[in-house]
């Protein structure tokens, strides 16, 4: 590799932390928050199901963008709980993130959910299993495996999303790609940005394949 | 004998408009195997699946051991249902193993998480059962691996496995195919030599005729006619009983 090269994947990699702990925590709390959602969607109450379809409506509706400057520049003018909600650049980022990728959590669940076969319910419950011991024991560890490759999927864009982030200036592999080309006034700072998401994707991949062999059954 | 062990007085079911049980009433007392018989959509498998709190009653009394599941139309509360149906053991059509367990936690989930069993008691239990539905060979197999006929066994013992004082069986062969039903019934009918209660929806005529001391035809949501085997299969009453049993030995 050139000595050019190097330089500017050291200056790059600068970012890798931003982006990975960016990654990192949007997906810790996407999927749980998502799977709640999920139950809310499933819920009989009208109330708490509504509440869960507008949710995801919204975040699924509008650009991650338009969502990742709101929770940024808008929420501190919201008047009263406004001066609540005034978040550095980071956690803006995290906030916006996580309750943008648990409402498509939500909907890949939710799917999962209904692949799974009424008789599972019926024997679980003339077994004696309560509810909850239903859904820990029988449903999710074969909710879990239905919708891996789908879960998969969205790891990996939301990979690539943690980009987006720049705009509102974190300094992430994105920040310091684009500041190397304005600098330098030559792209292969892009290319070489280019190959790192390629990295980090292909151990996700790896790491997805190596779950769906673990859960086969 | 006598102890009556399920007592249905004026069970009434609606899906909507369709009237599915209409008035049933039965008695069935402790080591009688009843086979419940009929042509589909007759309501044989409603009536069994309102005896588990699959489907709610919506009229009527379900005596279980002297319990009521339900009472006048009222259903029990829930943790009572859940005291009164943890006494019957239930075996599907279609098997309802669970696909991401081997055989043996198939076997031990429930005495485990709900009964709270000690390890070397279930571990002993899972081993006696599953040897006497012949498959202690397969007890580290995942569901995905048997045959329909294994499943089926594999479900009988996991049902086994709650110490049931009933057993229901809702049409228990029916997905499998022909050459595999054998294992199954032969299963079912050591279980009834061994005097346990039983309530079988089947199609299955040679088994009813063999291991059933008590036959139910239903026919439109009602039980049409009752008694022996040798009552139904030899001295049919009702015509529609009749032709019921031409049908069904003409496919035969």
């Amino acid at each position: 590799m050139s000595p050019h090269v190097l330089s500017l994947l050291s200056s790059i990699m600068a970012g890798l932390g931003k982006t990975l702990s960016l990654f990192a925590i949007s997906l810790i709390v996407s999927i749980p928050l998502g799977f709640l959602v999920t139950l809310m969607l499933r819920s009989k109450l009208k109330v708490v199901k509504g509440i869960a379809e507008v949710y995801v409506y919204i975040l699924r509706g509008t650009p991650l963008l338009l969502q990742l400057f709101f929770v940024y520049f808008g929420l501190p003018f919201i008047p009263g709980i406004g001066k609540y909600m005034v978040f550095e650049r980071f956690q803006a980022a995290c906030i916006a993130f996580a309750l943008n990728y648990a409402a498509y959590f939500a909907e890949i669940f939710r799917g999962g959910l209904l692949a799974i076969d009424d008789g599972q319910y019926e024997a679980a419950k003339v077994l004696g299993l309560t509810h909850f011991q239903t859904m820990w024991r029988v449903v999710l560890p074969q909710m879990i495996r239905v919708t891996l490759p789908a879960v998969s999927n969205e790891t990996i864009v939301l990979v690539k999303d943690t980009a987006l982030v720049t705009a509102i200036a974190v300094p992430e592999i994105m920040y310091y790609a684009k500041g190397a080309v304005v600098r330098d006034a030559d792209p292969t700072a892009f290319i070489v940005a280019g190959a790192i998401y390629l990295v980090i994707n292909f151990f996700i991949t790896i790491i997805f394949k190596e779950l769906e062999k673990k859960t086969d059954f | 004998m006598g102890k009556t062990m399920i007592r249905v007085s004026g069970l009434n079911k609606r899906f909507g408009d369709n009237h599915v049980l209409k008035d049933i009433n039965f008695e069935v007392e402790q080591g009688d195997v009843i086979a419940i018989i009929g042509s589909s959509g007759s309501g044989k498998s409603t009536l069994l699946r309102c005896l588990i709190d699959l489907e709610k009653a919506d009229g009527g009394t379900i005596m279980i051991e002297d319990k009521a599941l339900v009472k006048d139309g009222v259903q029990a509360p829930p943790t009572e249902v859940r005291k009164i149906i943890s006494r019957m053991g239930v075996v599907f059509q279609h098997f309802n193993l669970f696909p991401h367990l081997s055989v043996r936690k198939n076997l031990q989930l429930a005495p485990k998480i709900v009964n709270k069993e000690n390890k070397a008691k279930i571990e002993a239990h899972t081993e006696k059962l599953l040897g006497e539905v012949g498959l202690e060979s397969r007890i580290d197999a995942m569901p995905s691996t048997l045959s329909g006929g294994e499943k089926q066994r594999v479900a009988i013992a996991r049902a086994l496995m709650m110490n049931p004082d009933i057993m229901l069986f809702d049409e228990p062969t029916s997905a499998l195919d022909p050459e595999l039903t054998g294992e199954v019934l032969k299963v079912m009918s050591d279980l009834a030599k061994a005097k346990m209660t039983m309530i079988v929806v089947t199609h299955e005529m040679g088994f009813a005729r063999s291991a059933a001391n008590k036959i139910l035809f239903m026919n439109d949501g009602i039980i049409l006619e009752e008694g022996t085997p040798d009552d139904i299969f030899n001295h049919p009453k009702n015509q529609r009983t009749k032709d019921f049993l031409a049908s069904i030995t003409n496919k035969d």
